[in-house]
């Protein structure tokens, strides 16, 4: 029997922050308000909390499901696990081996490029506490000057300049971020990861906190603008209102409204990402996984909805007016928001406190991504902590450095978050839904879940996720398919970085089918040994 | 901000503060399964 590790959380709030540490990222604080602001405001949230009951938390629930069935096995990694779920309803799993291989893939290539995201947040962090983020006081030059700041540190004007020696600051935050993610992976499950997200996530929420009440106190900074409030801000944000000039009623029949919704939790909740499956098999057979679901992905939505709604688009509205809430999450997020703390009194401190916390969000996120490989490479091909952690870093490094040298206009790093870190989680999820409630079987998926747990899911759920989450899934996906494809094909198909990206893509992709093949092979000669404290 | 914007702003806020403190009054207070 292949000899693994028996590695576990030390603790139920352990791992649920740990999953929620995941979930929690940027796009709670930069990319929500900016979906919700552009479709519909308040009538965005009618979708937004049907695709949280529908395929958010049923997804999130089938996965660590799944995840803990597998890890009663021996298995941590999505191949592993996905092949053996498959095969616990028919005679051989083996082709789901390959379809767990997204597991590992997605993980790891949003890994590559989030990491020069994280080491951007830092950067601004530094910024503010050092003063080499100060805009000056001429008001109309911050929004200008920020994007120079943006710039600078991102190396977006031309190929090659984020490695540049002008621009070595950004080059250096990477490296720091990047070190410091490989040494918590090191520490291990729950001396590393564990460890880090249980202050890490608390201290986020007192830092959100505080940026909060100096947003809601704000008031009417500006005299000459009393339109420019608080309440109005918080208007922008919420207020019901129509699309493309239609009424608000038509903007909840509004398709895009119900994509846009929908869109939002899928890559919100990190359902489909390979990361809760992974976490969850290192959970014991009597621990719960439904109400551990059911809090993490509260958690998240609490960050998202509570913290991420009242600050962003608010503090935009303040100072820069109705124009600011309609941008993009890296130019709301490193353009917009600067200029935001430039206007505001002790925005120096402020704005530190705002961009630590982003960090803080970003490596909750980033330390995820790393353990899925980490376990496939462990369980795979039996190497050591040391080793493992050694060749993923290797891996990782090429790829982020990829993107980090073709940062003209940010293009490597838009096509692999398109092709990988938005299409092929939608596909890695319609997989995993279809493997809980068809494969496996729901019913079965179900009763397994409600194994230890605190609480029970009614039968209701064998239909939910064996009908309406999947339908729902794939009608979604066809849509999005539908809208999004074809420009990000047709710019693939121009060549140049985009095309180099997909290739780049194509070529680890295949790599790891081979990696699968080979840990199979492995695996179907020596099953992993199941390690008693797991099972206990 | 019109009396839309204050009822869904009011709604979501509270939804999802009941839902995360049930849920991690049930994780911390009133756990009737297994212990990791």
């Amino acid at each position: 029997m292949t000899q693994i590790k028996s590695d576990h959380w030390a603790s139920k709030v352990g791992v649920i922050l740990a999953v929620a540490g995941s979930a929690v990222g940027l796009g709670n604080f930069l990319r929500f308000p900016g979906q919700v602001a552009q479709n519909g405001g308040g009538v965005f949230m009618i979708p937004y909390f049907i695709a949280f009951l529908l395929i958010g938390i049923p997804l999130g629930w089938a996965e660590w499901t799944m995840g803990k069935r597998g890890g009663q096995a021996g298995y941590n990694s999505a191949p592993g696990i996905m092949g053996y779920i498959a095969g616990l309803q028919k005679r051989s799993g083996k082709g789901w081996r390959f379809a767990g291989a997204l597991g590992v893939l997605i993980p790891v290539m949003v890994y590559m490029y989030y990491v020069l995201i994280e080491g951007w947040c830092l950067a601004y962090a530094w910024g503010y506490l050092s003063g080499a983020l100060n805009l000056g006081a001429d008001a109309n030059q911050y929004t200008a000057k920020s994007g120079d700041f943006f710039a600078n540190i991102t190396g977006i004007a031309s190929d090659g300049d984020a490695v540049s020696g002008d621009n070595a600051s950004g080059l250096a935050f990477w490296g720091v971020v990047f070190g410091l993610n490989f040494f918590l992976i090191y520490r291990g499950l729950t001396k590393g990861i564990e460890a880090f997200c249980k202050w890490a996530i608390p201290l986020m929420s007192i830092l959100a906190l505080v940026v909060l009440v100096r947003v809601l106190t704000l008031g009417t900074p500006n005299p000459d603008l009393p339109d420019h409030n608080v309440i109005n801000g918080l208007g922008a944000m919420w207020n019901p209102r129509g699309t493309g000039g239609g009424s608000a009623f038509e903007a909840l029949l509004n398709p895009q409204v119900w994509l846009a919704a929908t869109g939002q939790i899928f890559f919100s909740l990190s359902v489909g990402f390979g990361v809760i499956i992974n976490y969850a098999s290192y959970l014991r057979r009597k621990d719960d996984v439904v109400l551990s679901g059911l809090t993490a992905s509260s958690t998240n939505g609490f960050f998202e909805v509570c913290l991420g709604g009242l600050i962003t688009i608010p503090a935009a509205f303040i100072f820069l007016g109705p124009e600011a809430a309609g941008q993009g999450t890296f130019g709301m997020g490193f353009v917009a928001l600067p200029a935001v703390f430039a206007h505001m009194p002790a925005g120096q401190i402020f704005g530190f406190l705002w961009f630590f916390m982003l960090f803080l969000a970003a490596i909750t996120s980033s330390l995820s991504m790393l353990q899925p490989a980490i376990a496939f490479l462990e369980e795979g091909f039996g190497l050591k902590r040391p080793q493992s952690v050694a060749l993923l870093s290797m891996i990782t490094l090429s790829g982020s450095g990829f993107i980090l040298f073709f940062s003209k206009d940010l293009m490597a790093l838009d096509t692999i978050d398109f092709w990988v870190g938005t299409f092929l989680i939608f596909v890695l999820g319609m997989l995993q839904i279809i493997l809980f409630g068809w494969v496996w079987g729901a019913k079965e998926g179900v009763a397994y879940a409600n194994e230890g747990a605190a609480l029970k899911l009614p039968k209701l759920f064998i239909f939910l996720m064996r009908y309406v989450s999947p339908a729902y899934l794939l009608v979604i996906f066809v849509l999005w398919c539908y809208k999004q494809l074809p420009d990000y094909a047709k710019t693939m198909m121009k060549g140049g970085v985009p095309f180099y990206s997909m290739l780049f893509i194509g070529a680890c992709l295949s790599a790891l089918f081979v990696s699968v093949f080979i840990a199979g092979k492995r695996w179907d000669r020596e099953p992993p040994h199941v390690p008693e404290d797991v099972t206990s | 901000m019109t009396t839309g914007g204050w009822i869904s702003m009011i709604f979501s806020l509270t939804t999802m503060i009941a839902l995360v403190t049930f849920s991690f009054y049930k994780v911390l207070f009133d756990d009737k399964g297994g212990e990791g």
